[in-house]
């Protein structure tokens, strides 16, 4: 079977100049060295169909970038990301939905942002609708929206638009009990559907939960991966864990 | 450029319905709504139009139709260019968050400008309709408003959108790095309204004392692209008149299409240039420091 996601040699490096004005960078004599922080420092990763990885690690260690550049929000520095079919990210809560605008305008805007068209979405309306549970709500601006309501709307569209990879990136942590518990319902339909799941969890339990794979991150490059089982002790034990060659 | 062009043609449809929530937003929470960008130029023209009519002493017929036809398009490039340069940063958010080509933003925005552009064109016409029928010229001569010239307008509508658009994708651009640029563009485009022919006429500037004594004053004026446009829109759309100039009356000069050449040129190169570097910066957006 082939990878539908590849990541090859994946580095990643952000400059740390601090300008911002005209003035700066007018001023050529002042010039400072650009400073620059290499976030990923090589990456290799396949992930097959059907498989759910599991991305953690500390703070910084590059995790949200590396789903970002699989987003293609990012151009990497050098290496190559490869992803077969259509992503749905989930990077932050609401990213795409306009304040102003409706539920139904939004989950519009928010569908072909990720590659529907009006016809599909009129199509899916209903079900987009009754899986986030905001019937009441859904004629009202988003902006009287709580931070738990735009989780379920954002989810509920990322998740019928029938995309081959979801990225997932701390998102699920505002939703209640009940929306978690069908939110992870729906990630193993989506999983023995053959849908490939990147996401990045600071909760081991969901981790344990969900995950059919886990990669530990540490400062850029991959620690350890492996069954979540393995991994997550290792994790837990900090860098002092025995058997964990860095 | 070609695949950039064509990821651009993939994503037709969220440019479509950017254009639709650009409109629907601006004036979604006003009472006047969509009134509101119609409104605004007929109370400039008109105040225009009494300030040089009354206090200036300005006998030409029709005068108000006149500082209309060249004021509409040079709002539409100095609304374009003032947003334009918020575009990315008020969606960088957004363009953090999911992938789409980041043109349409800039390119949304001047589509829904040059929306606005076209209804006010409309309300020009109208305009032109009333002030014919409701308001005869002197010893009852009416002026039918529009003549053969105006064929051409689709072509300055082109030229238009495309100085337009090839200068928003250069500003949005640079605005992202560097903040200082709209405060430029908002500097420049104020005065650049005085060196437009909109309150005055472009005879006024071929007949001055100035250019009679260096006659390459006119050239240069109308090697600005904006300014030429702003004149071969008035003079498609109404009949060329003679202009009193200090008690002596000059000839109308008609359309001068050397300099209609020169800008169709320079408007399809900016544009040209513009996507050009806008593509070139665009993957940096994000890392903005």
């Amino acid at each position: 079977m082939s990878p539908t996601i590849a990541i090859k040699g994946l580095r990643k490096e952000f400059r740390l100049s601090h300008t911002g004005s005209i003035k700066t960078a007018l001023l050529w004599w002042k010039k400072r060295k650009i400073e620059r922080l290499e976030v990923l420092r090589g990456i290799d990763l396949e992930v097959l169909p059907g498989e759910c990885v599991a991305v953690i690690g500390r703070n910084g260690a590059g995790k949200s970038t590396m789903l970002s550049l699989l987003a293609r929000v990012y151009k990497p520095t050098s290496g190559s990301v490869e992803v077969k079919g259509r992503i749905a990210p989930l990077l932050e809560l609401g990213a795409g939905f306009h304040p102003d605008l409706t539920g139904i305008e939004n989950i519009f805007f928010n569908g072909i942002i990720l590659g529907l068209t009006r016809q599909e979405i009129r199509t899916r309306m209903d079900r987009i609708i009754a899986f986030s549970e905001l019937e009441r709500h859904i004629d009202s601006p988003v902006r009287t929206y709580s931070s738990g309501m735009l989780a379920r709307l954002g989810f509920s569209v990322a998740m019928h638009v029938d995309a081959e990879v979801l990225l997932i990136d701390e998102v699920l942590a505002v939703g209640d009990f009940e929306f978690e518990q069908k939110c992870f319902a729906k990630i193993d339909h989506f999983k023995t559907d053959g849908g490939t799941i990147l996401f990045v969890s600071h909760e081991m339990p969901d981790v344990r939960r969900v995950a059919t794979r886990c990669v530990w991150l540490n400062k850029g490059v991959i620690r350890a991966e492996g069954d979540p089982e393995e991994i997550i002790p290792l994790y837990e034990g900090g860098d002092r864990a025995p058997g964990v060659t860095p | 450029m070609f695949a950039e062009l064509k990821e651009l043609w993939r994503f037709r449809e969220l440019l479509f319905s950017m254009v639709q929530r650009d409109l629907k937003i601006r004036y979604k929470n006003s009472f006047l709504g969509f009134l509101w960008s119609l409104l605004n130029p007929l109370i400039t023209v008109l105040t225009m139009t009494v300030v040089f009519k009354v206090i200036m002493g300005n006998k030409m017929p029709n005068l108000g139709a006149y500082i209309f036809a060249a004021y509409l398009p040079y709002m539409f490039f100095q609304l374009c260019l003032l947003d334009s340069s918020q575009t990315i940063l008020l969606n960088i958010q957004l363009i953090k968050k999911i992938y789409f080509p980041r043109e349409i933003l800039p390119l949304a925005s001047a589509i829904s400008n040059f929306i606005h552009f076209l209804l006010g064109l409309l309300v020009l016409f109208l305009f032109l309709l009333v002030v014919y029928i409701g308001f005869p010229g002197p010893n009852g001569v009416r002026i039918w408003p529009f003549h053969s010239s105006i064929v051409v307008l689709p072509v300055l509508l082109f030229m238009s959108f495309c100085l337009a658009t090839g200068f928003s994708f250069l500003i949005s651009a640079a605005n992202t790095f560097y903040e200082d640029v709209k405060y430029i563009v908002a500097v420049i485009l104020y005065l650049m309204f005085f060196i437009c022919p909109i309150m005055y006429f472009s005879e006024q500037v071929y007949y001055c004392d100035a250019n009679k004594a260096n006659p390459w004053l006119y050239r240069l004026y109308y090697l600005n692209p904006i300014a030429t446009l702003c004149n071969a829109y008035r003079r498609s759309i109404l009949a060329p008149q003679p202009v009193p100039l200090k008690g002596i009356t000059y000839p109308a000069i008609g359309m001068d299409w050397k300099y209609v050449a020169i800008a169709f040129v320079v408007s399809v190169g900016v544009l040209l240039i513009g996507y050009h570097v806008f593509n070139r910066l665009k993957w940096r957006f994000v890392e903005r420091p």
